[in-house]
Parts: C-alpha cells; structure tokens; sequence
C-alpha cells in the first residue's frame, strides 16, 4: 500500500531540512547534432526532478522516451545541451566524472562482461580504485545478488542472461556506490531471471537503504520497486494522468488474472 | 656484366604496349567490358609517369632544396587525401590527423636515414630522398588508413564495452585502450609479416630496380635491409599518432564517448 500511495504523477519527495537531495535535477535537455544525413535530435527537454536519499526514482515510458539518456545523464555519460544535474548539492561539471561515476554506478540494459571468470569481471577497476576486493567481499557481494560463491571461478561467458545482469550489479556494488541506476534490468530477462533480478533490486534497497533510479516499461517492477514515477514521453516528462491509466491497467490486468 | 641501362626507345615502349592490346583482345572475346578502361589506364600510365619524370628530372637538374621540399609536401598531400579517402566512415578531422600523422612519421624516419643511416649529402640530394620518401610516404599512408578504418570499426562493434570500462570509472583513454591495441595491431602486422618474408616470396621492388640499374646485388640487398628497417619504424610511429588523435576526437574531457560518431 505505501508503495502504491507514492506512484503518483509527482516527480518531487519532500525535501529533509539541512540536506541536499542526492539528485536536484534542473529543466535537464538533451539534443544531438545533426549529422550524416540525420536529422538533429531532441532526446530530453526541460525535465527537473528531486530525489532524496535512500528513495527509489522509477523512470517509465515507451521505448525511445529518453528513459536510458536520461540515466546516462546522471553519471554523466551523455552532457546535457541545457539544464543542471546536481549531485548531493553540487554541479556534477565541478566533479571528476571518474569519481561521479563511482558513486552513482550505472548496470545497462544489456549486460557487459569481459572474457575471464566472474573474478576477473569483478576485479575490473581503475587502478586508483579503493574498497575491498577480498575475496571474503566477493563471496559477499555475490551472495548479496543471490550468486553463490562458486560462480566466481565460472567463465563469464557461460553465464545465463540473468546471472550475467546479477553479475553486473554485484560488480556495480563493489565500487561501493552511492546510487545505483538500472537501465531496464528486466527487459532481457524470461520472467524468472527477471523476478530474480527484481528481488535483488528490492533486497539491496532494504539492506542498504540505497538510492535507486530505475528505467523500465514493466509497471510490475514500478510497483514492487515503490517511490515515485516519472512518465516521458518523446524526452518530456508527462504528468497528466497517462501514468495513473498505466498502473491502473497494470493493475486491472492483474486483477484479471487472478 | 654490364654496368648502366639499356635506354628504352619510343619504339620500345610501343612494342611494351602491344602486351595492353593483347588484353583488350582478350576482353573483346570474352566480354570482359574491360577495353575502355584498359585504353584510359594506359593512356593515364603513360601521361602521369612522363610528368612525374619530367618534374623530378627538372628537381634533379635544379638540385635546390626547396624544390625537393616542395615535391615532399605535394606527396604527403596526396598521401593524406588517399589515406582518409581509403575510410569507409567519415572521421571527424580526419585531414589534418591524416597530414599530420604523415607528416610526422616521414619526417622523423626521413631525418634518421639520411642523415644518420646513409649520410647523404648534401641531405636534399634529390636522387636520394625522393625514393626514400615516396616508400615511407607510400607504407606510413596505408598502416594509417588501415589503423583508422581497424578502429573505427571497433568502435563502432564495442561501444558498450568502452562505456562500461568509463561507467567503472575508468578514464576515456584507459576506455578505448584495448580498441586502440587491435587497431594498431590490425596496422602493423603486414610490415612485420613483410620482415619474415622478404626476398623469398618476392623480391622487393626497390632492390630489383637497383638491380636492373646495375647495382650488385650486395649493395642493393644492403639499401633494402635499410629500407625494410624503415618502413618498421614509419608504419609504428604513422599509425600510433593516427590512432591516438583520431581516438581523441571520440571522446571528450569529461571521459564521454561520443555515441552518435560511432
């Protein structure tokens, strides 16, 4: 019920006093040039939003709505035209975007992993990285994606489509982030892999009270994730009632069924 | 042995072109469609070859070095253009990180032999560094064509691996590093498969040349171990600033890869 309560059309928590949100995002908008024979293209426009710690934000809408530029926004992956992102109260151009990028840690949709074992996916940092890379933490992290310790000397490439997005979260939360932003982590997964991956999801915000950003056009993980909703539609952020219709027919679906 | 060249007669090379007629026959009888250009190519043969001679003959009379300089940047602009025309994709200032990847790798490698390996003087002796320069030239503008289009393409197929190496927090340059790796591999392993095979699949053109021009052929194995060393050397160094200034125009300052150019 609490989740349900928050998934409305707001975009915004209510601020705490004395603290900065985690992301204060201002009229954000993303174009890229024209080139080639392609047209210019507008990817984000004008879209603002708050999010304060340990809540979890969920970025829904049709594919190519600019849920994933908008992600890759935040780690700044991609450099907005217009518009500010602040991270903890402070312009992310002012940061090392190395260091950004450790603290807000991205796993895209499809999954990425480098020839070797998933030790050596693991292990994969910068040499100025710090943390503990035990081999007591792995085992950790692992167990904490519901892997267990022998999937360490398993070959990446032998891995499933949901062991390997596990894979990348835990690699994700070994850097320990502050943030962790999930492009569609569900979209390429059967439902099993994908209901793995959600409890996951949902267990790491518990445990660590993480702040969570997630994409998806799956209302299923916008329910059980909680927090707010954020509707985009072709780069902007809608916020008539579309959402409420596509939880609501989420819901009457699943009514329907059961 | 005779020393010197039997000086070819005009009447000689009409008789050298009877060998194109033979195949214009030959594409008249088997419909090959190929005599229109067999006529243009022997005829551009002809006409680019006699105005070639006729300027290097004009340097050679001349012997100033600023005519001899004057050739080398007409062939490092031609040079240029046919190592960034040889891309299938365009590359973002592909003109001047062509030129000047060109112009460095000859330079360099141009100076250390004829001023430290041969010791030609005086240096601009047109007999010497025209050659020398048209076969780095020649080797440094396809290892650069060859490591732009090698990199591009990996690019292209690895972009998601680059933005995982910068999501993990990697800078842009350790990113792309493994790309940049195969594309300078892809750019030197026919020179270096060129040093295992020389002279015995095929005697390098050079060498033969210096041969009909009545050189021993212990002088001219000598000038073509120099060569082979060389052309290593300008094909390495060609590629590598290639690769690294093409590479930066991928990325940004803040560690970004720009997607829409890949």
């Amino acid at each position: 019920m609490h989740a349900e309560s928050e998934t409305g059309s707001r975009t915004s928590n209510s601020p705490k006093a004395g603290a900065d949100p985690v992301f204060a995002v201002e009229r954000l908008s993303l174009a890229y040039p024209a080139r080639r024979g392609q047209p210019a293209a507008q990817i984000l426009r004008d879209v603002s939003f708050r999010l304060e710690r340990g809540r979890a934000l969920t970025l829904v809408g049709p594919s190519g709505s600019g849920k994933s530029s908008l992600l890759r926004c935040l780690n700044r992956l991609e450099e907005p035209t217009a518009g500010t992102v602040r991270f903890e109260g402070r312009d992310i151009r002012s940061l090392d975007p190395r260091r950004l990028r450790r603290e807000v840690a991205l796993v895209t949709q499809a999954p990425v992993l480098f020839e070797g074992t998933v030790r050596d996916n693991l292990l994969l940092r910068p040499a100025d990285a710090t943390g503990d890379f035990s081999e007591a933490r792995l085992a950790r992290t692992l167990a904490e994606v519901g892997l267990d310790e022998q999937t360490l000397d398993r070959d990446a490439g032998t891995l499933s489509g949901g062991e390997k997005q596990r894979v990348t979260i835990a690699r994700a939360l070994l850097g320990d982030p502050r943030v962790l932003l999930l492009d569609e982590p569900t979209s390429a997964l059967d439902p099993p892999n994908a209901a793995l991956v959600v409890e996951t999801v949902l267990r790491l915000r518990e445990a660590r009270g993480m702040t969570i950003v997630a994409s998806t056009h799956q209302p299923e993980l916008v329910r059980r994730l909680g927090g707010d909703a954020m509707f985009l539609v072709k780069g902007e952020v809608r916020t008539d009632q579309r959402l409420d219709a596509f939880l609501a027919g989420e819901r009457a679906a699943e009514g329907l069924a059961t | 042995m005779s020393s010197g060249v039997i000086d070819l007669s005009v009447w000689q090379l009409g008789l050298a072109l009877l060998l194109v007629a033979a195949v214009v026959a030959v594409s008249l009888r088997q419909a090959l469609g190929l005599e229109r250009d067999l006529a243009l190519g022997a005829v551009r043969t002809v006409v680019q070859l006699y105005g070639v001679g006729l300027i290097l003959a004009a340097v050679f009379a001349a012997a100033r070095w600023y005519w001899v300089v004057l050739i080398l940047v007409a062939m490092t602009a031609v040079a240029t253009h046919a190592a960034v025309s040889r891309l299938t994709r365009p590359l973002p200032r592909g003109y001047p990180i062509a030129a000047a990847a060109l112009t460095v790798s000859t330079v360099a490698t141009l100076a250390y032999v004829i001023f430290v390996v041969v010791q030609v003087r005086p240096w601009y002796d047109p007999q010497y560094i025209i050659p020398i320069a048209g076969m780095i030239l020649g080797n440094s503008m396809t290892s650069a064509a060859l490591a732009g289009e090698r990199l591009q393409g990996e690019l292209h197929a690895r972009a998601a691996e680059v933005e995982t190496r910068l999501v993990l927090g990697f800078s842009g340059r350790e990113a792309v590093q493994p790309l940049v790796r195969s594309a300078l591999r892809a750019a030197m392993i026919p020179t270096v498969n060129g040093l295992m095979t020389v002279g015995l699949v095929q005697l390098p053109g050079m060498m033969t040349g210096q041969i009909l021009a009545g050189s021993s052929p212990l002088v001219a194995i000598r000038y073509q171990i120099v060569v082979m060393f060389m052309l290593a050397a300008a094909t390495a160094v060609g590629a590598l600033i290639f690769v690294r200034l093409a590479v930066h125009g991928y990325l940004t300052p803040a560690h970004q890869l720009r997607r829409y150019l890949v």
